[in-house]
């Protein structure tokens, strides 16, 4: 709920369209970073603090969804709203070229979001190959199967489910998608 | 012979798809192969009629087509058939040589090639088609290859205006005979034409009557007779023919004079035996008896007759008469005077072969009409001898535009000094069309005078009109006819310049068509006995025996005295034929002219469809939305009223903790506090309270995922939400108090919709809950177990197996809509400056 108090303030006072232009505006003359100058200092510590944080509970999300709450819907969500605080606090040309390291030259403008696209199309690809390797054993589409590793050093047993790489598909799809849909709004 | 039969239908299919890659090869000699696949299907279907298919009683073969419909491509060989299939391959090969002269330097000739040639597998097709599907094929592919040959000279704007009018008129009355098609294969529970014991042919009696029992058999028969006088260029459908003359020559004399336009007369043949099959008196006709007994049952059971005739006479003629005479002899020989009428008012050749076209189909159709054996024989015979002297025709016309440089008949005279040749063809094949003896045209026009005067004869009153009609159509046939050949009599006018002689290629062709004319005319009964006879049997109903044309005339009968009335009022006339053409160009004039309905109805249709294409296609998406939640909501209630389902009773459900309703009154509180934000970034604001609120009463109610998923997919949505909201103007202005009564009552009636359906689907609860079922199949099973499962989903979390395992493919399509929505954002957004913008 912090985060969202954090990230709802510069967005309601000012426009993102805004800032992104004065920032490529200024920054051509300035050493490090662009970034939005009407953030707080405050909002962009809590911001670096917090967005690895997300990101890694995303992760965990993703991968206990099998046998607590979570998933691949959630976890990709959540890594969607870390990317969204970076992008509403430090801007869009931050988030894209400093930390995802795309570089959007003027005359590829879309690059990221030619990288969004292999995303979620990617993702869609493995969530419906995934069901397909059933098809090679005979059994119908999308049956997932369960299996055991014995000895492992640290999990001794470890339980690993087929779903898991569909999960990894629906991750990537939603991510995809969310970051498409983020990166050409905000554009705008 | 179904090897054979198939052949001749789509081996012209193949040879138009290879065309273009010839063309690369040959050049300009593409039109010698082209010739030479129409000629191999000339000898396919000559190796047919030797074979004698179809000559005793039709055959038909017949191969799987869409098995799951019970839709097979029939194919029916009979008499009428290979008389059509005769013409298209024979005059296909004669209009493709000359082709090769006459399409010299032009532009789009292996486009032209590819065309012709499907045309003509198209026309063969018609020609052999035994299912009413298969027939329909066929006539709307020779529609949509007459559109591309009329357009040949894609430039040019009337090209595209004659092409575009074809293109209207012939396929709008396809569609119209389609439907005739699917109330006859309704009433027959059949699709196949003719042959066998199932056919609508052999079944007419009890289809008839079924058709009759419900009414719908002068719509069936009017509907047909729609499709038939599109095609065949009846009045007032005519008025295509004449602009179609803008296609090159050759495409004239092969499509609107020798088979295309004979695709209707050909469907009113082929259709003959079944309309006439319940009468019975029609296979032998004459006898008045007959046809009276027919006329009585069709009385009793068609009133719509009534309707079809104008004026109290009429409708008593009706009764006595089948609907079908009244139809297609009215039909017939209104055109056929119409059209001879409007051909003396041409002042273009090609115009007055144009008219003259309509005009012989016209005859045509009124014989075919006429329900009796002289019907049938004028229009069996007619189709072989118009073919014949027109196609010829319209190669001389074509020389002579081609060598003279004027298609204007004012301007050529005398053409018989340069074109020595052609004049001989033009005068024989003029004076059959004229109809003068002893050439063919006579024996045919004989047979309709012979026909209407039978018709006046068995019903009296106003039936008598027909043989008088049909002798004034005749007389300016005989008018035009002479006109076209007093083009090459004369003086030459000092304005033609240089004429040149035409090519071998060029004259070969109309040569041929004028050695058959003359065949023909030399021995009439010879050419009955090999092929037109056959025609005939397949155009009347039950077992039919050829026929003989006496000549000379033993006796003095009516006919031959109305033939020598149609020769002597013409040439009295001739000498005031520029009076007439002038009198006649006069009279026509605004709505007199069916042209002028044409052109307004399209352009009436063209600004109608524009203007309700701008009333429904607003553009703004407030309209969309309105109309689509609207819809929505209506349908989903309307679909809760005819299911007659009850509201369950309301209670207090277990569980329900003080937190719970606390939380819940919250969201109420913030739902309404929406409605009062002062700016669209407070309302957002308010709203996501009533979100995070939900995410809260998930977790009191012990469902986590979903708690989860909530409360992340809230924050992501607030954040978009803020984004976008920045763009849009921060007031909108007060609405009109009658906007807001609407707005409100569609939010009302939503909001209502969707209480109800989440009252009712709740409700819906089946007596064993399904979760058990899945919680069991959720985890693995207690105990020892194997170390690979799949049929168990091998996790502890439910919510996520069902997610991922057992309703896998839910999920999977749910991510497609993800990906979908994700493509149709980057389109709407990054594309929209490109395209057309209003």
């Amino acid at each position: 709920m912090s985060d969202e108090t954090e990230s709802n303030r510069p967005a309601a006072t000012a426009g993102p369209t805004d800032e992104t232009e004065q920032t490529v505006n200024t920054s051509t003359g300035r050493v490090g970073p662009a970034f939005d100058h009407r953030t707080t200092v405050i909002a962009r510590t809590v911001v670096r603090v917090v967005v690895p944080v997300v990101v890694v509970t995303a992760l965990a999300l993703l991968f206990q969804g099998h046998n607590r709450p979570g998933g691949g819907f959630i976890g990709a969500v959540l890594t969607a709203t870390a990317a969204v605080l970076v992008y509403v606090i430090f801007g869009l040309e931050y988030l894209q070229s400093h930390l995802l390291g795309i570089d959007s030259s003027p005359n590829e403008p879309h690059a990221p979001t030619g990288w969004y696209r292999w995303l979620f199309a990617g993702g869609l690809a493995l969530a419906a190959g995934s069901g397909m390797f059933p098809l090679l054993a005979g059994l119908p589409f999308l049956t997932q199967g369960v299996a055991f590793v014995h000895g492992l050093p640290i999990y001794g047993e470890l339980e690993v489910a087929s779903a898991l790489a569909f999960d990894l598909g629906v991750y990537g799809t939603v991510v995809g998608g969310l970051l498409t849909v983020v990166a050409e709004v905000g554009e705008e | 012979m179904i090897e054979i039969v198939l052949a001749v239908v789509f081996l012209p299919f193949v040879g138009a798809a290879l065309a273009p890659a010839v063309y690369r090869l040959l050049g300009e000699r593409t039109a010698y192969y082209a010739a030479g696949v129409a000629a191999v299907c000339l000898a396919l279907v000559t190796r047919l009629y030797t074979a004698g298919v179809g000559l005793d009683g039709g055959t038909r073969y017949a191969v799987d087509w869409v098995p799951a419909l019970e839709v097979s491509l029939a194919l029916y060989v009979d008499g009428l058939a290979l008389l059509i299939a005769f013409l298209a391959s024979g005059v296909g090969v004669l209009v493709l040589v000359y082709s090769g002269g006459y399409m010299h330097g032009e532009p789009g000739q292996s486009k032209y090639y590819a065309t012709m040639l499907a045309f003509m597998g198209s026309m063969l097709g018609v020609a052999l088609a035994g299912d009413l599907f298969a027939l329909f094929t066929f006539w709307e592919l020779t529609s949509l290859s007459s559109f591309l040959l009329i357009g040949h000279y894609t430039s040019a704007d009337d090209s595209q205006y004659a092409a575009r009018k074809s293109m209207l008129i012939t396929v709008a009355g396809g569609l119209f005979m389609l439907a005739g098609f699917l109330l006859l294969a309704w009433a027959g529970g059949t699709t196949l034409i003719a042959g066998g014991d199932d056919s609508l042919v052999a079944t007419a009696g009890p289809t008839i009557e079924t058709l009759r029992s419900v009414g719908l058999f002068v719509p069936a028969l009017l509907l047909v007779g729609v499709g038939a006088a599109t095609k065949s260029a009846q009045v007032p459908f005519h008025v295509w023919l004449p602009n179609a003359m803008e296609a090159p020559t050759p495409v004239s004399a092969f499509l609107h004079s020798a088979t295309m336009v004979k695709a209707g007369v050909y469907l009113i043949g082929r259709f003959r035996p079944f309309f006439l099959g319940a009468e019975g008196g029609g296979a032998h006709g004459g006898g008045a008896a007959g046809s009276r007994g027919s006329g009585a049952a069709a009385g009793t059971g068609g009133e719509g007759a009534a309707g079809e005739a104008a004026g109290e006479a009429a409708a008593a003629a009706a009764s006595l008469l089948p609907e079908w005479s009244v139809v297609f002899v009215t039909l017939g020989l209104a055109t056929m005077t119409v059209a001879a009428v409007l051909a003396v008012a041409a002042t273009d050749i090609k115009e007055l072969l144009a008219y003259s076209t309509a005009s012989h189909l016209g005859l045509i159709t009124a014989g075919f009409g006429a329900a009796n054996a002289l019907g049938a024989e004028t229009g069996a015979f007619h189709i072989l001898n118009h073919a014949s002297f027109k196609a010829a025709l319209f190669l001389v016309a074509g020389i002579v535009a081609h060598e003279a440089g004027t298609r204007r008949i004012e301007n050529l005279r005398g053409l018989r000094h340069d074109l020595p040749v052609t004049a001989v063809i033009a005068a024989l094949a003029s004076l059959s069309m004229a109809g003068i003896p002893p050439f063919n045209g006579f024996y045919s026009k004989e047979l309709l005078f012979e026909a209407t005067y039978e018709l006046g004869h068995e019903l009296g009153g106003t039936a008598w009109l027909f043989p008088v009609v049909a002798v004034v159509g005749s007389v300016f046939t005989f008018l035009y006819s002479i006109k076209f050949l007093s083009l090459f009599l004369g003086d030459r006018p000092d304005g033609l310049g240089h004429v040149h002689r035409p090519p071998v290629s060029m004259l070969a062709p109309p040569a041929v068509l004028g050695i058959v004319v003359l065949a023909v005319s030399a021995v009439p009964n010879t050419a009955i006995d090999l092929l037109v006879g056959s025609v005939y049997d397949s155009t009347v109903p039950g077992a039919a025996h050829g026929f003989s044309i006496p000549f000379p005339p033993s006796k003095l009968k009516p006919a031959v005295i109305m033939s020598a009335i149609t020769i002597g009022v013409g040439a009295v006339a001739w000498p005031q034929y520029d009076r007439l053409h002038h009198g006649i160009r006069r009279v026509l004039a605004g709505p007199v002219r069916a042209n002028w309905w044409y052109d307004n109805g399209v352009d009436g249709l063209t600004s109608g469809g524009r203007d309700v294409g701008e009333w429904v296609q607003t553009g703004l998406v407030r309209t969309y939305a309105a109309w689509t939640i609207g819809a929505t909501s209506l349908l989903a209630l309307g679909g809760y009223v005819v299911g007659e389902v009850g509201l369950p009773a309301l209670s207090v459900p277990p569980g329900m903790t003080p937190a719970i309703v606390l939380v819940l009154l919250v969201a109420v509180v913030g739902a309404v506090a929406v409605t009062a934000a002062p700016s669209h970034v407070a309302g957002v604001l308010t709203l996501s309270i009533l979100g995070f609120m939900v995410a809260i009463f998930y977790i009191l109610a012990d469902a986590p995922d979903l708690a989860l998923t909530q409360l992340v997919v809230e924050t992501l949505v607030l954040v978009l939400f803020l984004l976008v909201l920045n763009r849009l103007p921060a007031y909108y202005g007060q609405p009109s108090p009658g906007r807001a009564l609407r707005d409100g009552a569609l939010a009302t009636l939503a909001g209502a919709t969707v209480f109800l359906t989440v009252v009712l689907s709740t409700s819906a609860t089946p007596s064993e809950p399904l979760s058990g079922v899945l919680v069991e199949r959720a985890n693995l099973p207690p105990g020892e177990h194997a170390s690979v499962f799949t049929n168990y989903g091998g996790g502890s979390n439910v919510v996520n197996v069902i997610l991922v395992d057992l309703r896998a493919a839910d999920t999977l399509g749910e991510i497609s809509v993800v990906a979908m929505a994700a493509l149709a954002v980057l389109t709407l957004i990054r594309m929209r400056t490109r395209g057309d913008t209003r």
